[in-house]
């Protein structure tokens, strides 16, 4: 540390200016949250009201079923994300194999090709096969590219894991299943969550896979997408993503904090 | 199974075994997510694939269930060559002007925040990734109309002559911001930022203390430790990075159509025909374009380690 | 298979339009409601009084039949053929460009007239429209209709403008500045059809008699047109509350549109008004068909019933600025008044160029255009 000198100007500047740019944007959503207006906006808002609050949580039970269904899926895709990732990084990360590069590169393939050629070929799969749309074909098209957040997150981790702590505790007598619950998981956990919380992210407000493996059902970002083609209480929508951001504000803190501890104790075997 | 004398404690069977044939405890690690990727992921691309071996007859409109290369004929006409141009360059620049923002926040964030200015550098960069990407894009409407946020600062500002100036301009201008490719180009970088600045932050992250602590006690001055130590290792960060941004502004449909001046680019042709003119074939053979340029891409990437560092 | 589904829809279209019979039984009775209706309907068709509590025709059908109606909305025709084939839904308000490929795909169910009370109240002019009846099956009941109009800005044309030339061709607008970048077009490849209209008056050397109907050079001219017109577009609008805010704060002063956005702009105070101008106008007549698959087949029909009270028509022609298929919704309603449906062009019918699906049989000699040709030919000239 000793040799840093503090940001120069120019640095702070272009932090401070590209952090502004990124939240201009959502102070105007939360400002158009309290707008009057109620089927087009304008700048500036000609009054500010707190009905759109009252009327999404009264009058819209509309909401309810999408954010419900965002919420499973998002989960769902989280949780086998999280399985299928973290095998194949533990697959992948010691083992010496010819292929192993190509085999990285499948899995980050479905983030890595754009969202609508996922969409359409998914979607083609399912009528050659007959698949009827659900929840399902939904989680399965989220799944498949949320397994390469957990995969990165967990294979970062995995390159800082000791060898020889595993070694050790299977030469001490654990077995299999000891070794993961006592040695692995409590290393890569932090990890895992970070990951998964950027599979939940990434699944909670996908519209461009979604609108191809969804059929009838409207995830939150669906509805929002149908609100915002409507005339109606258009504020609404602005509620609805400010109170996403609001409940998601501590979760964001809480894996930050997680995964700086992990990352010193993860440090240790280096 | 008898332990041997060789590991005298005795093991469970299904771990001693695979503690012996390390190859095939990673091939039953691999098996399920392979799997999945295998049949579901890359499974439906080559459905989607042999789709474009097929053709539209072009007067009764169904889909000819033969092995055919005219589909691929049509794809190369002078407007969809246009349009896979427009959508590369689009890509290109964005990913350019993602990474020349994206840099100096990780590079802050990484090597200045401590503390509790660490953690708010991180919810800032998290936060717009949380908060609906719909709902940002139409904020973004109402910042860049003609009479929105931005002439309206512009006016207070005296400033107006700017804004003109630059839509004046031939081929990126328009009547307004909104309706141009200045605006569809801000609101790209705009989304993708966040994709940016994570993967950069964490390659800066990486940087080893000791590096720059050497490269200064041997007398490199700060820029000289910044060009020849820092950045080639954040490289992989923002290569990684760049993944993202060039992918995902490469299939978007659905900023082109809010803002933009109306001209299509890949996704919004894709969706198109897929959607509304039932010109699956074409689709299809039009998905293969972003396929090809992502796979060069990566191949590229690959050789620069972004994929350690994604 | 929802691509090859498109792709046997376009095909059938043009079967239908060679007269293929297709056969599937109408229903017979209306059981009990099964407790919800799917419709995809065009924005601002289905009301609850959400919007503004004055306009719902949806809350006492429901409290009256315990049928819940649930509204997806679609901004194209393309796009509501494309939702029928995914399936799922009883319902849809299918304009003229999509009724034809939904009944040859095979997609909606003929319609028991018997079955639907109200019947005869219908517009005369309606009740066989080549739309919705094919080889004297019903497939659908008419819904409403209307004209696609010129909207402006009250501001800048002191006086009505009298042709569409203000959106094809560059001038100086009564304000003395260009419409360069100051007019909008419809995006889609229908739009093709209201060039082809400005080009029958204006142009009559091409001899364009039907602009469904363009043999390659007359749609040639039309392509031609509108890619000089792309140079005046900023932006091309495809749903209608995009365009309220084009109208509102980007600088949109004139532009094809629905009736439906003009009155919202006006509710909302802004200085727009609309006008059909002398070349005529392209138009919508929708109908309300049934998904051949419907999963709540009762309701449906009980919805059916419903559209066609006058209290309803009447309110939706005054909410969405149209003109009511049942004639006797034009008298006696408050919303609507009794000069409303004069006023939204009752008396235009002949006029108007419905919309529908261009083929490439027809009546003109050597052949038409078809409809995938409209499509490559739009797509090239929002490229340019």
């Amino acid at each position: 540390m000793r040799s840093e000198a503090g940001a120069t100007l120019p640095l702070k500047a272009a932090a401070i200016g590209g952090l502004l740019f990124l939240h201009i944007p959502l102070a105007l959503i939360v400002l158009y949250a309290f707008t009057t207006e109620e089927k087009s906006f304008q700048f500036p808002p000609p009054g500010l009201t707190l009905r759109w609050f009252g009327a999404a949580w009264f009058d819209r039970p509309d909401i309810w079923g999408p954010l419900w269904l965002s919420l499973q899926v998002a989960l769902l895709a989280t949780l086998i994300a999280l399985v299928l990732g973290t095998l194949a990084a533990a697959a992948l990360w010691r083992a010496r194999f010819f292929g192993k590069d190509s085999l990285s590169l499948l899995f980050i393939l479905p983030i890595a090709l754009p969202g609508i050629i996922t969409g359409i070929a998914l979607r083609s799969a399912f009528d050659i096969m007959s698949v009827p749309f659900s929840t399902w074909t939904i989680v399965l098209g989220h799944a498949t590219f949320c397994i390469v957040v957990v995969y990165n997150n967990a294979l970062a981790r995995f390159r800082r894991l000791s060898p020889g702590m595993i070694e050790a505790s299977m030469d001490l007598g654990a077995s299999g299943a000891q070794t993961f619950r006592y040695v692995i998981l409590p290393q890569i956990g932090s990890a895992l969550l970070a990951g998964g919380m950027l599979a939940f992210a990434l699944s909670f407000d996908e519209v461009i896979v979604t609108t191809f493996t969804a059929g009838q059902q409207a995830t939150l970002p669906i509805w929002m997408l149908n609100e915002l083609i409507r005339p109606r209480q258009r504020p609404v929508t602005n509620v609805v993503a400010l109170i996403v951001i609001a409940v998601t504000f501590l979760p964001i803190l809480a894996a930050y904090y997680l995964t700086r501890e992990g990352e010193h104790t993860g440090g240790a075997g280096k | 199974m008898t332990a041997s004398p060789a590991t005298p404690v005795p093991r469970g069977g299904l771990s001693d075994f695979f503690h012996r044939n390390p190859g095939l405890l990673t091939l039953a690690l691999l098996l399920p997510p392979l799997l999945w990727i295998g049949i579901v992921y890359i499974g439906s691309l080559l459905a989607l694939l042999l789709q474009s071996f097929y053709s539209l007859d072009e007067f009764s409109g169904t889909v000819v269930h033969e092995f055919t290369l005219t589909t691929y004929g049509h794809l190369f006409t002078a407007t969809n060559l246009t349009i896979i141009l427009r959508t590369a360059v689009m890509a290109a620049l964005v990913t350019v002007a993602s990474a020349l923002i994206a840099f100096p926040i990780a590079y802050y964030a990484a090597r200045y925040a401590r503390g509790g200015w660490k953690a708010l550098f991180y919810l800032a960069v998290m936060m717009p990734l949380w908060s609906s990407y719909l709902v940002k894009v139409y904020a973004w409407k109402l910042i860049l109309a003609k009479e929105g946020i931005i002439s309206w600062v512009a006016e207070k500002l005296h400033l107006g002559w700017v804004i003109d100036g630059l839509l004046s301009l031939p081929v990126i201008g328009g009547p307004s911001l909104s309706f141009s490719y200045i605006g569809t180009f801000i609101v790209f970088v705009y989304i993708w930022l966040p994709y940016m600045i994570l993967p950069t932050q964490a390659a800066l992250e990486r940087v080893p203390k000791d590096f720059v602590e050497a490269a200064a006690d041997l007398g490199a001055s700060p820029s000289q430790t910044f060009r020849t130590v820092i950045l080639p290792l954040s490289l992989p960060g923002v290569v990684a990075g760049s993944i993202f941004t060039f992918s995902l502004t490469l299939g978007d449909y659905i900023i082109p159509q809010i803002v933009g001046n109306s001209r299509p680019f890949i996704g919004t042709t894709v969706y198109a025909l897929q959607g509304t003119a039932g010109d699956i074939p074409l689709a299809a053979a039009f998905t293969v374009v972003p396929v090809v340029i992502m796979g060069v891409y990566l191949i590229i990437a690959r050789r620069l380690g972004a994929f350690d560092a994604l | 298979m929802t691509f090859t589904k498109t792709a046997i829809t376009s095909l059938a279209a043009i079967a239908a339009a060679a007269g293929i019979a297709m056969a599937q039984e109408a229903r017979t009775e209306i059981g009990p409601g099964e407790g919800q209706v799917d419709i995809v309907a065009w924005p601002g068709y289905i009301e609850r009084g959400e919007t503004d509590k004055n306009f719902d025709w949806v809350t006492g059908f429901e409290k009256e039949t315990g049928c819940k109606v649930n509204v997806k909305t679609a901004a194209t025709s393309d796009e509501m053929v494309t939702l029928m084939n995914q399936g799922g839904f009883d319902l849809v308000t299918a304009s003229g460009d999509a009724s034809l490929r939904l009944v040859a795909g095979r997609k909606v169910q003929p319609i028991n007239i018997a079955l639907i009370k109200d019947w005869d109240t219908l517009d005369k002019r309606l009740k066989e429209a080549p739309w919705h009846t094919v080889d004297g099956v019903h497939y659908g009941v008419p819904y409403q209709w209307g004209p696609n109009v010129l909207a402006y800005n009250t501001r800048v044309f002191k006086d009505t403008p009298k042709s569409w030339s203000v959106v094809f061709e560059e001038q100086t607008l009564p304000d003395g500045k260009s419409n360069k970048g100051r007019v909008q077009a419809f995006d889609g490849p229908i739009y093709v059809a209201d060039g082809a209209l400005f080009l029958m008056k204006t142009r009559p050397e091409l001899g364009i008699k039907n602009p469904y109907e363009l043999n390659q050079a007359q749609f040639d001219a039309v392509i031609a047109l509108l890619k000089n017109q792309r140079q005046l577009v900023g932006r091309y609008w495809h749903d209608a509350m995009v365009q309220i805010d084009d109208f509102k704060n980007e600088g949109v002063v004139a532009s094809g549109s629905w009736p439906f956005q003009v009155n919202l702009l006006k509710a909302d105070k802004q200085p727009v008004a609309s006008t059909i101008p002398e070349e005529g106008a392209t138009g919508w007549a929708d109908t309300t068909m049934m998904h051949a698959n419907a999963p709540h087949p009762n309701c449906a029909y009980m919805w059916l019933n419903h559209s066609l009270q006058p209290k309803l028509q009447g309110d939706l022609a005054a909410w969405f600025g149209s003109v009511p298929s049942v004639p006797a919704a034009c008298k006696g309603n408050e919303l609507l008044t009794d000069a409303g449906c004069a006023t939204n062009g009752f008396e235009n019918f002949d006029k108007i160029w419905f919309w529908r699906t261009p083929t490439a049989k027809c009546g003109v000699e050597g052949g038409c255009v078809p409809y995938s040709q409209w499509d490559k030919a739009f797509r090239q000239v929002m490229s340019q």
